[in-house]
């Protein structure tokens, strides 16, 4: 449901990096997305798209790759893969997961054009 | 050119929440992150919360809500700081309205920030407000399937409150159920039965708070 509001995010970041690269197109961009954030990769597709207009970004293609869950057992130190329904630690039986990873979204590559390479043969 | 970068998508939101977190632990307050669906009573939580907690613990509450000031209208007929912020299309409060919303409180005289957040069960649990617990809120009439169904939010919480509990007897509502769904999600949180109406389990709730605060409190120093 928050789609759009990463989407935005995501844009601003790509289109700052864009600018520092003295980018003049960007056609690709690899988000890396985790399982907890609950996003629907067909409405994040749309969300950017939405928030590419008018920008370097507009027409980018948007790769999205998912972030498997894994926590590490605040009781035993055990560092598992939960499922997203179920935290239960396989050494100690407790849920007690300190999530570090599958709820981030992190920007992975940008592929851009540069003026330069616009004038390439 | 392909340009590989690692970089976090949320990273601005979570350096405001850092800053937000600093900012409240220099006068010892400490933030509650309220969440749930729509209707479950967190406001109606609050308005017999605040009035419990007194002089002794003075609070403000900075609440969201796509429209409408209603909420900060009932919480300043309790006679307290209340804020509304409005997010307009936004499903989620984020770090950089409650730093806003920060600014136009008297912190120094506060002892508890409750943040009110916007009533979904899926977005709140993606965005760091610079909270110090995250209180997830159940109502009974929402039925005992939810836990299950947004496990997320439950997974992250400090504490869940069972609310309007007092209904428990007039609906199908399986506790045994409910709990079941949250011992494979959440064996940390301690789950807390209250009904705003008859005053049930609001004891527990004000012991936990006030413990919160005292070892928050007591890391500080």
């Amino acid at each position: 449901m928050h789609e759009m509001s990463i989407a935005v995010q995501i844009v601003d970041q790509v289109v700052e990096l864009a600018g520092q690269n003295n980018a003049t197109r960007i056609d690709e961009v690899v988000v890396e997305i985790g399982l907890m954030q609950l996003v629907v990769p067909e409405a994040l597709e749309m969300a950017f798209s939405v928030a590419t207009e008018s920008t370097l970004a507009e027409g980018a293609r948007l790769k999205i790759v998912e972030q498997e869950i894994e926590a590490v057992c605040r009781d035993c130190d055990h560092r598992y893969k939960p499922r997203i329904d179920c935290y239960l630690c396989p050494q100690c039986g407790q849920a007690n997961a300190r999530i570090v990873a599958g709820n981030d979204i992190i920007l992975k590559s940008v592929v851009c054009e540069t003026e330069q390479e616009a004038q390439l043969p | 050119m392909k340009i590989n970068v690692v970089e976090n998508v949320l990273k601005a939101n979570d350096a405001v929440a850092e800053a937000n977190r600093r900012r409240l632990e220099q006068v010892h307050l400490l933030a509650v992150n309220l969440m749930s669906s729509p209707g479950s009573g967190k406001t109606t939580l609050l308005e017999s919360t605040i009035p419990a907690l007194g002089t002794d613990f003075p609070c403000a509450v900075l609440v969201g809500d796509l429209q409408t000031t209603r909420d900060a209208e009932r919480l300043g007929r309790a006679a307290v700081q209340a804020t509304q912020i409005n997010t307009g299309k936004g499903c989620h409060l984020d770090a950089a309205q409650v730093a806003e919303g920060l600014k136009g409180l008297d912190l120094e005289r506060l002892a508890f920030l409750f943040i009110e957040n916007v009533g979904n069960m899926v977005c709140p649990a993606s965005y760091d407000l610079g909270e110090h617990v995250k209180a997830v809120l159940l109502s009974v009439p929402e039925g005992d399937d939810k836990v299950a169904k947004y496990p997320v939010l439950f997974q992250g919480a400090d504490v869940i409150l069972l609310t309007k509990i007092d209904l428990i007897g007039v609906l199908d509502f399986d506790r045994d159920r409910v709990l079941d769904d949250i011992s494979k999600l959440n064996t940390r949180a301690p789950i807390i039965e209250v009904s705003s109406k008859t005053g049930q389990g609001i004891d527990k709730w004000l012991a936990w708070l006030a413990e919160q605060r005292k070892q928050r409190v007591e890391t500080l120093e």
